[in-house]
């Protein structure tokens, strides 16, 4: 039997479909152990949800989600403010502070160019990125676009924007993963990896 | 749930779920079909990089009753194209294809001369010829593939044949009608029409009337090109229903914001 269709907790099972990857019944279930939960637990959800959207903005430099006017990154002192390091999504920059080996700041583009849906420079913060580089001081921009068409296109497209500034461009390297059996690399992958290759 | 094998051309992929992609391929066998390809963005995915748009693989589905989008079990790389990952203008093209065979073709549907002429495009992109031409050229053979022929012999609006308007005269292309239209209809209709020089239509007509395979022998410059880039763009927008994503989209204007934050 279905929830009725206009009560309140109807109302909360079609706001929790509209979230990524959450299904009806899914949906369901979510709303149910919200019903079943203590209220302080389940407003501390919703006061998160609030704060995150009333407390959060853009890093007024790197484009990254900050709390203040400029992000954790930005401020501190130590980082070393001649390297950016450009990425397409708030998740991709973390995914590589992750690994504790960068040491310089960041560019979020928040988006990639795509030819295929229309996403043209105009829509991701290519033109910030830019006045960074007028500002002087940038010595290396390291592009981290995934290897997709859209990241590719997204490296074609900066490399071109940033050489007249004078910095130094690199890549990410892609290729064969660490851990995989090379048989089973694709062609494009292997082809990726052989132009990549490095001298030992 | 029948196991689909099938020859395939990636046309456009996206992002699904927290791994997953789905995938819209134009198929040798079963047209247009889209499918949901599971763990395909993970680090050690078995599909690699055969679903990355503009390739071209051998392709393994599971039909799912009740439903259009199937299941992706396996795709094997036949034949890349890397120039167009390494030239944002031809990349452009390539995009421009591929937006149009996803909008004027149906799922499902079958038509390996689709497949054959797409294909086709995508390699003479790759092997270096005028992208801008072949893109146009191409637009202009897959029209002519599908129900949307661009009408030249007769007018598009009335039916009457245009032989009778002289050979080596010019024409009013009208993208709203699908063709040309004669005399008599561009004073009777309200609508708006594109000059085309003698030049340009003889082009369009020999571009409708050859194989894909002899297509790029075609070569224009300056107003042909121009004029009928202009007609077929016209005639794109209304056959597809829409404004498909620009060739010169490094130009386009903003869309709306992927992040919904207060500054």
């Amino acid at each position: 039997m279905g929830v009725d269709q206009q009560g309140l907790l109807a109302q909360l099972i079609r706001e929790l479909v509209r979230l990524p990857g959450i299904g009806q019944k899914t949906a369901q279930r979510l709303a149910f152990h919200v019903l079943k939960t203590e209220r302080e637990e389940a407003l501390r959800l919703a006061d998160a949800i609030r704060a995150v959207k009333d407390g959060l903005s853009f890093c007024r430099q790197c484009r990254n989600i900050a709390e203040e006017e400029l992000c954790e990154f930005c401020r501190d002192p130590k980082r070393d403010h001649s390297k950016i390091l450009v990425v397409e999504e708030p998740s991709t920059l973390y995914a590589i502070e992750r690994t504790g080996i960068y040491r310089g700041l960041y560019h979020v583009l928040l988006g990639s160019l795509s030819p295929l849906d229309g996403v043209g420079p105009a829509d991701i913060k290519v033109h910030e990125l830019e006045d960074r580089l007028k500002d002087g001081g940038i010595q290396e921009v390291i592009l981290a676009t995934n290897p997709t068409i859209e990241g590719e296109a997204t490296a074609i497209y900066l490399t071109k924007l940033i050489k007249p500034y004078g910095a130094t461009v690199s890549r990410i390297a892609y290729g064969i993963p660490v851990g995989m059996d090379i048989e089973y690399a694709d062609e494009v992958t292997l082809i990726k990896s052989l132009e990549g290759r490095r001298d030992l | 749930m029948p196991l689909l094998k099938t020859t395939a051309i990636t046309l456009k992929s996206r992002k699904w779920g927290e791994a997953d992609r789905i995938v819209t391929f134009y198929t040798l066998r079963f047209g247009k079909l889209r499918g949901v390809a599971r763990g395909a963005r993970r680090m050690k995915s078995r599909f690699g990089s055969a679903l990355e748009p503009f390739v071209s693989c051998d392709l393994n589905l599971f039909e799912k009753p009740n439903d259009t989008l199937h299941r992706v079990s396996q795709a094997d790389i036949k034949e890349t194209f890397p120039a167009l990952r390494e030239d944002l203008v031809l990349m452009a093209g390539a995009a421009r294809m591929a937006n149009l065979v996803i909008a004027i073709t149906a799922d499902g549907d079958p038509a390996p001369r689709i497949f054959e002429t797409l294909l086709r495009g995508l390699r003479s992109l790759n092997e270096g010829h005028d992208p801008g031409l072949t893109t146009l050229l191409f637009q202009i053979k897959l029209l002519g593939l599908t129900g949307f022929r661009p009408q030249t012999d007769h007018c598009a609006a009335c039916g009457q044949d245009m032989q009778v308007q002289g050979e080596g005269t010019a024409g009013r292309f009208s993208a709203q009608a699908g063709g040309l239209v004669c005399d008599a209809c561009t004073r009777r209709r309200s609508e708006r029409y594109l000059f085309l020089a003698p030049g340009s239509l003889a082009f369009l007509q020999q571009a409708l009337r050859m194989t894909p395979e002899v297509l790029n022998r075609l070569k224009a410059g300056g107003q042909v090109r121009s004029e009928l880039e202009t007609a077929i763009e016209a005639y794109v927008t209304v056959v597809a229903g829409k404004r498909l994503p620009p060739v010169d989209f490094l130009a386009a204007e903003a869309g709306e914001p992927a992040y919904e934050l207060k500054r």
